[in-house]
């Protein structure tokens, strides 16, 4: 009775395990295999910071719509040659810097103080939106933090003194900070440049130095600067703000020493800058030195 | 005429989910929209069908021939995971859409009570090959309006103001047992 009753069970199992078998087969899906080698080259925090609403999802647009590799900010250099090297392409120079979200106004309680007090919902949005802000300059941080909300990776935070800061190590530069601010003050720019005008301040210069002690006045000064450098792109007036040109980055941070009000100035909000340079110089070093290493032998 | 009551009383008088309580997994996880519901209904039917069939095979010829009723739990769970299996690589290939809305829930299907129910049922009422055919779709049928009527009832809930203690799950639950009274009408109507 057992005898029969197992072959049976057996018989009945092996008809239903081969039906599947052929079934499997003739239903078969075809992935790409690089999308999963693509998923495991990314982080998998799903922050957005592509443009894609998941990893998964910019790891199919790569394998499949062509996507440019260099987009997963928060991978960086490493993820962007692990890419490079799923999809057999090779990894451009300009690929390779690390970006970082830097904050453009200066202008703390003690820069910049307003008499009053904010007592709404404890948001950049809805304080600018109410017209009722903790600080006096119009175009100035409201300091009350939706960029530190923002953060996926707990890399902005508040100074006391109610400015955020960037720590440079663990900034990933996703963005989200950026659509956070109701007033553009974050943007993304590469590690390594390091001279602003950390000011957003559209205001004439009297009124922009009676708002906050660190705001562009609008003096010119800078931009005479680059001028005698022989460098007169890297640093333009425009509506009553010197700008740092983005295109080129060849401002360099001498061209702020006479700044009258420190607006123009470098490394400022960030925190851990320097350890990260030297950190990124030093892995480069080490690559180089393995490839050049591997060419000879 | 007889299969015509059949069909009717395994739909609606004796209906699965709201008489019997069994399938009330799928029937309270898959039950938001009407859209997904009407699929994981069409898919439920269609394992039910294909296991009324293959198992009343397998009762008949192999486990009453042989003398074996005791295999009769193991061997139609085997046929329903097999099933089930079928149904998931075949969505998966026709419709990723709908694969991805059903989830976890199209798996499930193989621990869906209501299926070994059918199986079971059939088999301790006897039924002839067709009956149990028409058994396993009126089952079916009952099942897709079961879910489908609770996606609709759910669907007007979503712009509902609900109490907040009854929000979610307890009203789900809540809709479900009314429901049940109210198929609670049928009984009695039709004696199969």
């Amino acid at each position: 009775m057992i005898g029969i009753a197992a072959a049976m069970m057996g018989l009945i199992g092996l008809v239903f395990a081969l039906f599947l078998v052929t079934a499997n087969k003739r239903f078969a899906v075809e992935t790409d295999p690089r999308i999963a080698q693509l998923e495991e080259a990314f982080p998998g925090v799903n922050c957005g910071g592509c443009g894609y609403a998941s990893c998964a999802a910019y790891a199919e647009a790569v394998a499949q719509k062509g996507e440019k590799i260099d987009l997963c900010v928060v991978g960086g250099d490493d993820t962007t040659r692990e890419v490079a090297h799923v999809m057999g392409v090779k990894v451009s120079d300009e690929q390779k810097d690390k970006l970082v979200a830097v904050v453009f106004c200066q202008g703390d309680s003690e820069a910049s103080a307003f008499p009053g007090v904010y007592k709404g919902i404890p948001d950049c949005a809805a304080a600018v939106y109410s017209q009722d802000v903790a600080k006096r300059c119009k175009y100035g941080c409201v300091g009350l933090g939706s960029c530190v909300a923002a953060c996926p990776f707990d890399a902005i935070h508040l100074s006391p003194t109610g400015i955020p800061y960037v720590d440079a190590e663990k900034c990933t530069a996703c963005g989200n900070c950026v659509i956070a601010c109701p007033r553009d003050l974050i943007e993304i720019h590469p590690l390594k440049h390091d001279a602003f005008v950390y000011c957003k301040s559209l205001d004439p210069g009297p009124i922009a130095r009676k708002v906050c002690k660190k705001a562009c006045i609008a003096c010119n000064i800078c931009v005479k600067a680059a001028a005698a450098d022989e460098n007169p792109d890297a640093v333009y007036m425009e509506k009553n703000l010197a700008r740092v040109n983005t295109q080129n980055y060849s401002a360099k941070p001498e061209y702020g020493e006479k700044c009258p009000t420190a607006a123009y100035n470098s490394n400022c909000n960030s925190i851990r800058k320097d350890e990260v340079m030297a950190r990124l110089e030093a892995q480069r070093n080490a690559k180089q030195a393995v490839e050049v290493g591997a060419g000879e032998s | 005429m007889n299969l015509v009551v059949l069909i009717l009383s395994a739909a609606i008088v004796n209906n699965f989910v709201l008489t019997y309580f069994v399938g009330v997994c799928p029937f309270i996880g898959v039950s938001k929209k009407i859209d997904s519901a009407l699929s994981m209904g069409i898919a439920v039917t269609f394992v039910m069908t294909i296991t009324a069939i293959v198992t009343w095979i397998i009762n008949r010829f192999i486990l009453i021939g042989l003398g074996l009723p005791f295999l009769e739990y193991v061997s139609y769970i085997v046929v329903i995971a097999s099933l089930v299996q079928f149904v998931e690589m075949f969505i998966k290939k026709t419709s990723p859409a709908l694969y991805r809305t059903l989830g976890i829930f199209l798996p499930l299907i193989t621990t869906n009570c209501a299926i070994l129910f059918v199986a079971l049922l059939h088999t301790m009422r006897q039924y002839e090959f067709v009956e149990s055919v028409v058994f396993g779709i009126g089952a079916g049928i009952g099942f897709t309006l079961a879910i489908v009527i609770m996606a609709g009832i759910r669907e007007q809930l979503e712009t509902a103001d609900i109490p907040k203690p009854f929000q979610g799950a307890a009203i789900t639950l809540i809709v479900a047992g009314i429901l049940a009274l109210a198929f609670m009408g049928f009984s009695g109507l039709l004696a199969a």
